[in-house]
């Protein structure tokens, strides 16, 4: 023991890696990056696909807006996420249903919101083939916002690895909803339940199961 | 600036001298938050071999992740968060080892004043370890070791109310097991 009373192991150890660090970007800053990279790849697919052919029928507010908004509701879950990787910053239950809640439900709206202004008879390929590719657009379009957060998350010290996945997924998830909502012209009930919220679901389900494996990784660490 | 504030300063000050690299800062860190840090872990282990191995742990974790202080942020929600994090992983590592840590002889440990004044101090404390671990938690964290609602909401993931009512049913619980008889 030294005059501080600091055990010399822990102070060895402590004055062994006493490199200056620089302390984590506030919230704000390392959002922007997320939405960065979020609006470049917006902006790439939609300068490289086609639009859906019933956007005209829709008045902009429901079209675009829709699209926006939904981004934006996922930007904003990603933020809580971010936040929740920093200790000391912890997000309550009440907060975390909330953003699960709102996020799931913003999608179904405008899932009713553009059906009710649709033009009906969209020549669909086939229920299955249309919803698989919907599907992987929906994740393609989702995991460049996904892998920024995660490396965000990585440089953090998430206390909750799988809260802070499962926002990380729903919001990368809600993203890319936003931009396929601008480019799939089905919206059946059905088609954007199963394979629109499923797609979202299923990234949540891999945030939080990434999560996990990483606290199981870490735990087992520190064990040894 | 009154004594709370001065206290939070400095330890905002002496955070950001340790991300610069100070020795120094971190000893003087240690000695500040060694005390109030070993009354929080001693609401999650009843050890006090294990509480000081859990002190230790709470320290390199929290050398791991000084970076993700961002001042001029209240250092203290930050540490009590990741302490709370390195107790329940020994808790959770314990349980998947069915390993169960035998009960010393409980230390002195210091009972928050709310508590102290409802009655005979070894009869209060007895009372506090019995009550769920979560209440325990929010009675230390606000009575003894200062921290408001809102910074208790962020240590444990909960609200600052459900803190809040944690606490006042804590105190509730203690101050009616004193009026029973046999207490």
């Amino acid at each position: 023991m030294n005059t501080h009373g600091l055990p010399d192991p822990l102070r060895r150890a402590i004055a062994g890696d006493l490199r200056p660090v620089e302390p984590l970007p506030l919230l704000w800053k390392r959002a922007l990056g997320v939405a960065i990279v979020a609006v470049a790849v917006s902006a790439a697919v939609l300068a490289s696909r086609a639009l859906r052919p019933d956007l005209v029928v829709l008045s902009p507010w429901v079209g675009w807006g829709a699209a926006i908004l939904e981004g934006l509701a996922g930007l904003l879950v990603i933020g809580l996420a971010l936040r929740e990787s920093v200790p000391g910053q912890a997000l309550s239950r009440r907060t975390i249903g909330l953003a699960i809640g709102i996020g799931i439900a913003m999608n179904l709206i405008i899932v009713v919101a553009t059906r009710i202004d649709v033009a009906p008879g969209v020549a669909l390929w086939g229920p299955l083939t249309r919803g698989m590719m919907c599907s992987r657009h929906e994740v393609m379009f989702a995991f460049p916002a996904f892998l920024v957060t995660v490396y965000l998350v990585v440089r953090a010290f998430p206390l909750r690895p799988q809260v802070v996945g499962l926002l990380g997924g729903l919001g990368a998830g809600l993203a890319g909803d936003g931009i396929n909502h601008l480019l799939c012209p089905v919206s059946s009930l059905y088609h954007v339940l199963v394979w629109h919220t499923g797609a979202m679901v299923v990234l949540m389900l891999f945030g939080w199961c990434g999560g996990e494996l990483w606290m199981l990784i870490r735990d087992r660490k520190e064990e040894e | 600036m009154t004594e709370l504030d001065a206290d939070q300063q400095r330890l905002v000050e002496l955070m950001i001298g340790y991300q610069n690299g100070n020795m120094a800062d971190f000893n003087d860190l240690y000695s500040t938050l060694q005390a109030p840090l070993t009354r929080y872990l001693w609401t999650f282990v009843r050890n006090a071999s294990a509480v000081e191995d859990l002190l230790q742990t709470t320290f390199l974790q929290l050398h791991r992740a000084r970076r993700t202080y961002i001042p001029p942020r209240p250092v203290k929600p930050w540490m009590y968060a990741i302490a709370r994090h390195v107790a329940l992983m020994h808790l959770r590592s314990h349980r998947r080892r069915r390993e169960v840590t035998a009960d010393e002889t409980l230390p002195d440990i210091p009972i928050p004043p709310a508590a102290e004044k409802l009655g005979d101090r070894k009869m209060v404390r007895r009372l506090l370890l019995e009550l769920p671990r979560p209440a325990q938690e929010v009675l230390v964290l606000h009575h003894m070791l200062g921290l408001s609602f809102v910074e208790i909401g962020h240590v444990m993931g909960i609200s600052s109310g459900a803190a809040k009512v944690r606490a006042h049913r804590a105190l509730k619980t203690i101050r009616a097991r004193i009026g029973e008889p046999g207490a």
